[in-house]
């Protein structure tokens, strides 16, 4: 549709007019932004990580920056050659490319985010799972797992886990396709009992 | 809670010394030109919803490195968000089935990075208008509705779609200044 359509030209200045169409003419040429998924309503959550990327500052750059470039690559050389030599033995820093928002099927305080780290070299999904709000177990041996959905369905397990605090964060790894699957739920398991759980958190 | 005005460089600032609220200010303002941005350039949602993921991560990683005297929050977030969605289609291991002959009618690199800023700052623009201007403009440009079914659905007259629609390009003006003069 037109300027002259939308907006028209009656009651303005020619000098707003310019402006006005200037701005008819950014919004047709940048199109309609998208629909954020369900996925990206909330922002990942922060994890511990090595080194920040580089990032390079589009609009000026400055002539030193090869040199500190340079002398920065040097240092991250020593520094990270220093620290791997004295970080046997530690956990490595997990550093997550999806997160996923999980929170209660009624609404509620009980919320939960699992950030998914790179496939390893042989198949497996790296995943750190934290979860706020859940209810401890009613007995010592029930617990809390974690499945992918397929059409809804918990389909495929992966992991097992119990809370003892208000936030807790638990390490897991899967080896399933997870393009395969349309969700993830949370369900309450109780070794007494056969089959699936009632849910507690879901996408 | 921060104030609206709080300014990308601000929001940075802040996020790099730890700030949640300010980085999930940054988020909300910028997740979805991200996702245009990489949307556009891997074509695919899954993709793209990943690169907005990273980009996010990237930015709380490496907040502590944006320098305000360099230049405004908004070039340098685009910067990360390209690195990211560069990555993302850099690792993109589907081969062709077959090369075209012929050469490819697309944008060149330059022209796909001016529409992508211009989206970028369109979009992130939009984020800054009420609610009534954002979905005025959006019925109004992107629905496939005639003025007129603008105003029905709106339950508005159509006179009234106009005035909304100058003034939410008037706000744009504002918000852009004269960036793409």
């Amino acid at each position: 549709m037109s300027f002259e359509d939308l907006v028209g030209t009656e009651g303005l200045s020619r000098e707003e007019e310019a402006r006005l169409r200037r701005m008819h003419e950014l919004l047709v040429a940048a199109g309609p932004p998208p629909d954020l998924s369900p996925d990206l309503t909330l922002p990942p959550v922060p994890t511990e990580d090595a080194d920040p990327p580089e990032v390079a500052f589009l609009l000026r750059r400055r002539r030193g920056r090869v040199l500190v470039l340079a002398l920065a690559a040097t240092l991250a050389a020593f520094v990270g050659g220093y620290s791997f030599g004295h970080s046997k033995g530690k956990p490595s820093a997990f550093t997550s490319i999806r997160t996923v928002a999980m929170h209660g099927p009624s609404g509620g305080a009980s919320h939960g985010v699992i950030n998914i780290a790179e496939k390893d070299a042989v198949g497996n999904w790296p995943m750190l799972l934290e979860v706020s709000g859940l209810p401890q177990q009613a007995k010592p041996s029930s617990y809390y797992e974690l499945w992918l959905t397929h059409n809804g369905k918990a389909v495929a397990p992966c992991g097992s886990f119990r809370v003892n605090a208000n936030t807790t964060r638990v390490r897991l790894s899967v080896p399933y396709a997870l393009k395969n699957f349309d969700g993830w739920v949370v369900t309450t398991q109780d070794p007494d009992r056969n089959g699936l759980g009632s849910v507690v958190l879901t996408t | 809670m921060l104030p609206v005005s709080t300014t990308d460089g601000e929001l940075i600032q802040r996020a790099a010394g730890g700030d949640r609220s300010a980085f999930e200010l940054l988020y909300k303002r910028y997740s979805r030109p991200v996702f245009g941005l990489a949307l556009r350039r891997l074509g695919d949602r899954g993709r793209a919803e990943d690169a907005v993921q990273e980009t996010f991560a990237s930015i709380w990683r490496s907040a502590g490195t944006y320098r305000p005297d360099r230049g405004p929050g908004a070039p340098w977030l685009y910067a990360v968000a390209r690195n990211a969605i560069v990555d993302r289609a850099r690792n993109r291991t589907e081969i062709p089935a077959e090369i075209p002959d012929e050469p490819a009618r697309d944008a060149g690199p330059a022209d796909l990075a001016e529409q992508g800023w211009v989206s970028w700052r369109v979009h992130r623009a939009l984020e800054e208008l009420n609610e009534r201007e954002r979905e005025v403009i959006s019925l109004a440009y992107w629905s496939g509705l005639s003025q007129s079914e603008v105003a029905e659905f709106l339950g508005i007259p159509l006179g009234t779609v106009k005035t909304r629609t100058r003034a939410a390009l008037a706000r744009l003006a504002e918000i852009l200044g004269d960036e793409f003069e």
